[in-house]
This record gives C-alpha cells, sequence and structure tokens, in this order.
C-alpha cells in the first residue's frame, strides 16, 4: 500500500517515515512510504491509499481532504503521542486501519 | 481555546498567506547561496588561516571577489524580481491553472514598473531586490487573481479539437496576460502623468518602510516569538503559521545588514538588531522552546532512572534536536497542552530575546550579517551568522545557560507529577 505523510518542510515527519519502513518490514508487508511538505502533496497523489497529516499541520486537514478524497484517498491525523515517540509501527497500524476502515 | 486554534488553522492555511510563504520557501536556496557568497568574501581569519587573504594573494584583491559578487547580485539582490515569480506561481497552482503562465505576467509586470537608471536604459537594482517586495507580493496576488479569472472566464481562445494540448494551453494564457500587461502599461503611464515618485518608491516609503522599522524592534521580537510558542503550545506550527506575514518584513531586514556588510561595514554596526538569523540563531537553538537546553536539563535532572519517561523522549529527540527540529520534544513529552511546561517553554524564548537584543545594540556581539539555514546546529549558526565572530558562540552558550537553569525547576515538578499520577493509578 502507498503512504504519504505530510508535515510542514518534511523533515521531522521523514524520521517517522524511516521507523514506519522498519515496521513494514518486520510485518513482511509491502509499501510505500514517504514524507512530503504540503506544498508538494499535490504533485504525488498517484496510487496513494493513505494521507496522514502531522499534527502541527492539523490544520490543513480541511484542505488535503478537499483535494484527495475525491480520489478515494483516505485521511486522518498522526496521533500525536505516536508522531513524537516516533512509534512507526503505531502509525503504520493506524494507516492500515485507515485503509480498511 | 478551540476558537483560538480555528482562528490559527485558518491562518495557516489561507491561500495567499501560503503562497507567500511557500513563494519564499521557493527562494530559499538562492538567498542562501547569495548570503553565503558575502559571508566567503568577508570571512575573517582563524587563527593564522586566512582566507581572504590567501585568495587574494593567488588571484589578486577585487579579482576572485566578482566570482561572489555576482552571485550575490543574482540571488538575494534581485529577490523581489524572484518573489513576483514564484507566488505568484504557488497562487495559480493552488486555484489549478498555469502556474508558468501566472508567474511569467507577474515578472514582466514587475519589469514594466520598475524605475529605469537616468540615462543609459538599466534598471535600477535596488528596486529588484527586497526594496521592492511588497510591490512584488501585491504585483503577484492581484494580477494572479485577475489571470485567474481571465482563464476562467469565456475571455480566451479556443482552439478546434484535435489541436496539441501545448498549443491549447500556450494559446488560453495569451489573451488573459494581453489584457493584464496592457491594464499594467496605462497604469504605468497614468502614475508617470500623475507623480513624481515611481510606485516602488511609494510602496516602500508608506508601507514596507514603517512595517520593517516596526519590525526591528525589541516588542516585535517579543510578539513574535510570543506568538509562535503560544502556537506551538497548542501543537501547532507556529513558524509555519505565521511565515506568510514575517518573512516579508524580516528579509529585507537581514539583506540591509548583509549588503553593508559587503560593503565593508563592521559586523557590530551594521543598521539591524532583529533579523530571522537573530531568531534562529540565538533563540530558537534545538528548535521553538530553545528546547536544546529543555532537554539537556532533563539530562541534568533525571540521572537515576534510565527509563523515565522524560529521559526516553530526551533521547529520542536528541538528534534531531542538534539540527533545530523538535517535533518528537514536542509531542512526546509533550510540551503540547502541558500546564507544568506552558510558562518555561514561553519564558524561555522571550527571556533570551530580550538577552541577545541588548547584547547586539550594546554591541558586546556582532549583529547578524549571514543567512544560514534554520537546520544549522547551534554553536556553528552563531559562529556563521556573526560573520565568524567567537562572541556569537559566547553568547548562544550564555542563553543556554539560562534556559537550562530556567527549565531545570520545570522539569523537577513534571517528573514530580508524573510520579503522583503513576502512584495514584496503581
Amino acid at each position: 500500500m502507498n503512504i504519504a505523510l505530510v508535515c510542514s518542510a518534511g523533515m521531522s515527519t521523514s524520521m517517522l517515515v524511516k521507523k514506519m519502513r522498519e515496521a513494514a518490514e518486520t510485518r513482511g508487508m509491502d509499501a510505500t512510504i514517504d514524507a512530503y511538505p504540503e506544498s508538494q502533496l499535490k504533485s504525488s497523489l498517484d496510487e496513494l491509499d493513505v494521507v496522514l497529516i502531522g499534527p502541527q499541520v492539523r490544520f490543513l486537514e480541511k484542505n488535503i481532504r478537499a483535494l484527495v478524497e475525491p480520489k478515494g484517498i483516505k485521511v486522518d491525523i498522526i496521533d500525536s503521542m505516536a508522531y513524537g515517540m516516533i512509534q512507526g509501527d503505531k502509525v503504520l497500524e493506524q494507516a492500515i486501519q485507515l485503509k480498511n476502515a | 481555546m478551540n476558537k483560538f486554534i480555528e482562528i490559527a488553522g485558518r491562518i495557516g492555511a489561507q491561500r495567499h498567506l501560503v503562497a507567500i510563504r511557500d513563494g519564499f520557501v521557493a527562494a530559499m536556496p538562492l538567498i542562501i547561496i547569495g548570503a553565503f557568497a558575502v559571508l566567503f568574501q568577508n570571512f575573517p581569519p582563524i587563527g593564522k588561516f586566512d582566507f581572504v587573504g590567501i585568495l587574494n594573494n593567488i588571484f589578486g584583491e577585487g579579482n576572485w571577489q566578482v566570482t561572489t559578487g555576482t552571485i550575490w547580485n543574482g540571488t538575494f539582490a534581485i529577490l523581489g524580481m524572484l518573489i513576483a515569480f514564484t507566488i505568484a506561481y504557488n497562487l495559480a497552482k493552488s486555484y489549478e491553472v498555469d502556474g508558468l503562465s501566472a508567474g511569467l505576467i507577474a515578472t514582466a509586470s514587475y519589469i514594466m514598473l520598475v524605475p529605469a537608471t537616468p540615462t543609459d536604459w538599466g534598471l535600477q537594482m535596488a528596486w529588484l531586490g527586497t526594496q521592492g517586495l511588497f510591490v512584488a507580493i501585491i504585483l503577484a496576488l492581484v494580477l494572479t487573481e485577475l489571470f485567474r479569472l481571465l482563464v476562467n472566464s469565456k475571455f480566451t481562445i479556443k482552439m478546434p479539437e484535435g489541436v496539441p494540448e501545448g498549443v491549447v494551453k500556450s494559446f488560453k494564457s495569451l489573451l488573459p496576460a494581453t489584457v493584464i500587461l496592457l491594464g499594467v502599461g496605462i497604469f504605468q503611464a497614468v502614475w508617470a502623468a500623475l507623480i513624481d515618485i515611481s510606485v516602488f518608491e511609494m510602496i516602500f516609503k508608506i508601507i514596507q518602510e514603517p512595517l520593517q522599522a516596526l519590525g526591528n524592534t525589541l516588542p516585535a521580537a517579543l510578539l513574535i516569538a510570543f506568538l509562535n510558542h503560544i502556537l506551538w503550545f497548542f501543537g501547532l506550527h507556529g513558524t509555519n503559521i505565521l511565515g506568510g506575514v514575517i518573512e516579508p518584513i524580516y528579509l529585507p531586514l537581514i539583506e540591509e545588514n548583509i549588503a553593508a556588510f559587503k560593503a565593508g561595514m563592521s559586523a557590530v554596526d551594521v543598521p539591524n538588531i532583529v533579523t530571522k538569523p537573530f531568531l534562529d540563531s540565538f533563540v530558537f537553538m534545538g528548535g521553538s522552546g530553545t528546547t536544546i537546553a529543555l532537554l539537556i536539563a532533563i539530562f541534568i535532572v533525571i540521572q537515576r532512572e534510565k527509563n523515565h519517561p522524560y529521559r526516553q523522549v530526551a533521547k529520542l529527540g536528541a538528534p534531531a534536536s542538534f539540527f533545530n527540529i523538535n517535533e518528537p520534544v514536542i509531542f512526546g513529552l509533550p510540551i503540547v497542552l502541558n500546564p507544568v511546561m506552558l510558562i518555561p517553554f514561553v519564558l524561555v524564548p522571550v527571556t533570551l530575546t530580550v538577552i541577545s537584543y541588548f547584547a547586539l545594540w550594546l554591541g558586546i556581539v556582532p549583529r547578524t550579517v549571514a543567512f544560514v539555514p534554520w537546520t544549522t546546529p547551534p554553536i556553528l549558526s552563531g559562529y556563521l551568522v556573526t560573520g565568524g565572530s567567537i562572541r556569537g558562540i559566547l553568547l548562544q552558550l550564555v542563553n543556554l545557560f539560562v534556559a537550562i537553569v530556567i527549565y531545570i525547576p520545570f522539569v523537577m515538578a513534571g517528573v514530580r507529577a508524573l510520579r503522583q499520577k503513576t502512584e495514584g493509578q496503581s
């Protein structure tokens, strides 16, 4: 599955991406996970399943929903504690739940 | 409180402010390269290693400086023109209309209004730079709105079926572009006939200059530090939300400093105290809240319990903190909506802003004459932004010490509160 993480500059979220990729690997899951600054999300929408928004830019939720939901992409805000503790597995689980919801 | 978050969110997602902010973000690499070129040109000797002297000996003084000087001229020195393009481009993109066309129209209009040199058919460089920033922003926003309306109206040239898309696209913006440029041309003619000074001078004098004068004061710096941290306390990206308002005011201030430094003025004498590098390197060390000091305070207070949750967060957040990224600390500790941490999280940056302001105002520490990426680690950043001065590092160390001292009692209180909570549960 394809997961995009959105934050302000794509920097803080990239740490989480690394952990999520590791978590996906231990699960033997085939997942593409990338972090984008909000301004670049628009040009990276192809074949995405889930967009997860960093809690510090959660005010973008409405705009992002309007942008991606018509394409059938699911959107949620990353659980802020899991985000802070960089718990890749927990956030990956959140993404899977969201996709299957 | 929900109201506050909602308003902040609306500002953070406001289309035009986002376009302005992203316009500056796009130009940031050029700004940094230009600033570094000037820094190289004026770098002080480190012990016996005199970089500038060595280059002067090899190439002759004034020769190699052509390289760095022209880099400056093509980057930071023409920021106004660059910004006209990038803001228009981003705004058009947000409306999903042709960004390239919008950017080109804004740039063309900008040049149309720039005052020419009196005798030799040149453009006055001063107005291509940060002095023209507000004209650039106004043009980019207004003309792109106009462009969008025209493109989406029936006022375009329709092509028959089967014409290649590239051709259709170029013709689609042709008529709107013509109308807009004609409008700007007539505006310029009427303005020149009625008013003695140029549009650029007028806007600079009545909008930009007063705002900059205001921006370069201690209260303005305190207000920014305060707002930024209140936003972060609610878990919102303060710098991101305020960026569209702060950049246009503070970039010209650092540009004035760098330009004066380039012309040979000492870093102590350059005009402006409050700049973005000032806040980034002296106050936001380790990120907003000077959280690198918080991490050190945690390691000092909690030494025995290696598995204490605070210590774990501190360890997890430390590597990113060197590069001033602190989301793990802010959301993991958490600082967000944590009443114990609110006071130091706001008090520390406000205190450091005051200390730094007076250190620069009194001339104890040189002012900022370089623009480094905000991810530059503390100590290195203090050295670079002051044009290579040890005093810049000393101020950072003093600030860190003050910040750690303020954080320690609150870390202790936090540890106590956490213990009571877990004991209450068991």
